[in-house]
């Protein structure tokens, strides 16, 4: 069993207030849906990912790129039942040597039944030494929870799961 | 008569007491109860206060966030586990069947209603949309071939006391949660429940053949787990010096890890100096201003945050609250008077969930929500991370959600009985290892 | 939330020179969801993590776009092959610009 220790402590740095507006930096702004949309007032409801079908985020994603079945390829782990959509644990692994020239480009997490589809987008370099990340996830409801791969050469590889959500209960 | 804000007069709680124990001891005592009422020394919103609105409708004062902030209703008719509340339960009662003819659709939905049931909460039903049934009541699949009578029914969804005195099915006609005609439907619709049932695709479908929930990991990771960094956070506190001039740290030297070792291995337990049971949260609500001048409410984040280091300083260590002075003994038997006692609209007893046998809870699941068996021990990994709320909750915001939504109006956070509850349900982890914060859903 | 922006980070305690190390972070934020009124969303400045940049010795060897849909409280894990000791810096950028660091020190054994 490996032994874990914490790493150095928090260095937290002081927030920086943005003032108004988004969009000071390239780094501030959120990952964009593809055209920016128009903050109005004070709010950044117009840069997130749209509310769509999650055919529709499959299309905006990938254009009509085939997106090949990778469920030999890409080990999901997360629960089939969820105590609540709160938060679901997921972890991916997509097998791969992760050298200079063969390598896990990116993996997107996507849950169909989520009003914005897209959870988050990993962007992978071979100094991982393997395709492995993990996050918890919100899911609006029952429904699939997809993780796709995208390789340094282009092909897109796909797994997915049927997480079901429990609702309900007096324990809220 | 319920006075929220404070508990109770001494007097009062004696006959109280006799009335309100269900398979009892012979003589109740009043060993270990304070000899005024407890002001409670809660947030507001954890003060369980009763407010009459312009209306002069009565409103409870509830926490402003879900889930609490999802009940809208005010429950002053039902009792509760307040030793002054010597009001009975609801009466058993019959009324006759509407005369209206029973539509099994509608009472499908009526069984399906959360605003009301649901009934799938106990009870299985046929279809793929039912997610999730529960198994505490019987698969009801087949209730239909039982051909039994209309009335037999009806009556039996009225009031189930009628025919089973000792049910954890709630009176739904009694209490008013379902209207005469609903429950026709709802008869109407049991009928059609005939066999053979269709065999199960999903076997998560069926609370029997369910898997059961795989929790949150490790509880103590700090990467797992938000509680233990907001617990660590207390530090800060522990050190700050209040109105008085003195910090916790200036009377307790060597740090929580020194001062508070082993510690919290022996609340609740009654306080001399107040007269009371107290948790470590209750004894915060007095200890930390009378010494060093700072404010630790009940349900504030100080206050949670506080316990939770204390406890942690006993992590690995035993449980071993004392049950058997005279005032432990009298409290113990108070609060297993409490777990036993039938309260709110819903007329349930914490044991109804949370003991085994027919028709009780323990290892079985209420709508998708495995319940704990008390016997296992419920409190040895409280204050915990809620994952479903994002926030810390204590044993007594537990108690106080528990029968919320079960129509049953909260006591103060710091009430003396939750105390006692407290006390009795923490008996059951005594010998096993405290391990502080948990996480749950 | 009086913590946001608190990090941890948890590593493996032996990690020899071509280890794949497995690495745990968490930091404390409240990555707001959309509210809605009436069935439309609410356009509001919502506060939550939209990057994650994981460096080591000042190399990006891991970037996240995260959103909303992911839970409060993030937590992440990944692995990396350390080819020499040194730094491992993870930031979490948020939209009101806030900028929260934790890092790690690797030591080989």
């Amino acid at each position: 069993m490996q032994e874990w220790v914490e790493g150095i402590k928090v260095s937290r740095r002081g927030v920086l207030r943005a003032l108004g507006l988004l969009g000071v930096s390239a780094a501030a702004a959120p990952f964009l849906a593809g055209e920016p949309g128009v903050a109005s007032g004070q709010g950044n409801l117009g840069s997130l990912q749209p509310e769509e079908k999650v055919d529709a985020t499959l299309k905006r994603l990938f254009g009509g790129r085939p997106i090949k079945d990778g469920s030999n390829m890409i080990k999901m782990d997360l629960p089939l039942i969820a105590e609540n959509g709160a938060v679901v644990p997921i972890t991916v692994e997509v097998q791969s040597p992760m050298t200079p020239t063969n390598y896990v480009k990116s993996i997107y997490i996507i849950s169909d039944r989520n009003r914005r589809p897209m959870n988050a987008r990993f962007s992978l370099t071979p100094e991982m030494g393997a395709a492995a990340i993990g996050a918890n996830l919100r899911l609006n409801e029952t429904g699939d929870v997809r993780a796709i791969a995208e390789l340094n050469d282009g092909t897109l590889l796909m797994a997915k799961r049927e997480v079901k959500v429990t609702v309900g209960g007096c324990g809220g | 008569m319920l006075r929220p804000g404070t508990v109770f007069g001494g007097g009062i709680v004696f006959a109280a007491l006799l009335s309100a124990a269900c398979a009892q001891t012979d003589k109740a005592s009043t060993a270990g109860l304070p000899p005024a009422p407890w002001i409670s020394r809660a947030i507001p919103e954890g003060k369980g206060e009763v407010k009459t609105q312009p209306d002069g409708k009565k409103m409870q004062v509830r926490y402003k966030r879900a889930p609490f902030a999802g009940v809208p209703q005010d429950w002053s008719d039902y009792r509760t586990y307040a030793y002054d509340d010597t009001r009975p339960a609801p009466p058993v009662s019959k009324a006759p069947m509407t005369q209206v003819k029973g539509d099994p659709a509608r009472g499908r939905r009526l069984f399906l209603s959360r605003a009301q049931g649901p009934c799938t909460g106990c009870h299985l039903i046929p279809g793929a949309d039912v997610w999730p049934a529960g198994n505490i009541g019987p698969d009801l699949s087949t209730y239909g071939d039982r051909n039994l009578p209309d009335e037999f029914i009806f009556t039996q969804l009225y009031d189930s006391r009628n025919f089973f005195p000792n049910t954890t099915m709630p009176p739904w006609g009694t209490t008013g949660v379902f209207k005469p005609e609903e429950l026709v439907h709802i008869v109407a619709f049991l009928k059609t429940l005939k066999g053979p049932v269709p065999p199960e695709k999903d076997p998560d479908r069926n609370p029997d053949t369910r898997a059961k929930p795989v929790g949150f990991g490790d509880n103590l990771d700090p990467t797992n787990n938000p509680a233990v960094l907001l617990a660590e956070g207390a530090m800060a506190v522990w050190s700050k010096k209040g109105p008085a001039g003195k910090a916790c740290a200036d009377c307790h030297a060597g740090g929580p890890e020194k001062s508070m070792k082993e510690a919290a291995t022996r609340y609740p337990k009654y306080v001399k100096a107040y007269q009371r049971v107290m948790s470590i949260e209750d004894f915060l609500t007095v200890h930390a201003p009378e010494t060093t001048g700072l404010q630790m409410l009940s349900q504030s984040a100080d206050n949670l945050n506080m316990t939770m280091l204390v406890k942690m300083q006993s992590n690995g260590m035993p449980l071993k609250v004392d049950v058997t002075s005279p005032e432990a003994k009298g409290a113990y038997e108070r609060g297993r008077a409490s777990f036993f006692k039938r309260v709110g609209q819903r007329n349930h007893a914490c044991a109804d969930c949370h003991t085994k046998g027919a028709g009780r809870g323990s290892d079985k699941f209420l709508g998708g929500r495995l319940l704990a068996d008390v016997e296992v021990g419920l409190t040895k990994h409280f204050p915990l991370w809620r994952t479903s709320q994002g926030q810390v909750w204590d044993m007594r915001k537990r108690m106080q959600w528990c029968m919320t939504p079960l129509g049953m109006n909260m006591l103060p956070a710091d009430a003396v009985e939750y105390a006692e509850l407290e006390l009795y349900l923490t008996a059951f982890d005594n010998g096993k290892e405290m391990s502080v914060p948990g996480i749950r859903h | 939330m009086a913590e946001i922006g608190k990090v941890r980070i948890r590593i493996p305690s032996n990690i020899k020179r071509g280890d794949v190390v497995r690495v745990r972070s968490l930091v404390i934020h409240p990555m707001e969801i959309v509210q809605r009124r009436d069935g439309k969303p609410v356009d509001k400045n919502y506060l939550f993590i939209h990057k994650v940049m994981v460096e080591y010795n000042g190399r990006e060897i891991l970037q996240a776009d995260t959103t909303q849909s992911i839970s409060e409280n993030p937590f992440f894990s990944f692995t990396f092959k350390p080819t020499e000791p040194g730094m491992l810096r993870i930031t979490f950028l948020d939209t009101h610009g806030g900028k929260y660091e934790g890092t790690a020190e690797i030591k080989f054994t």
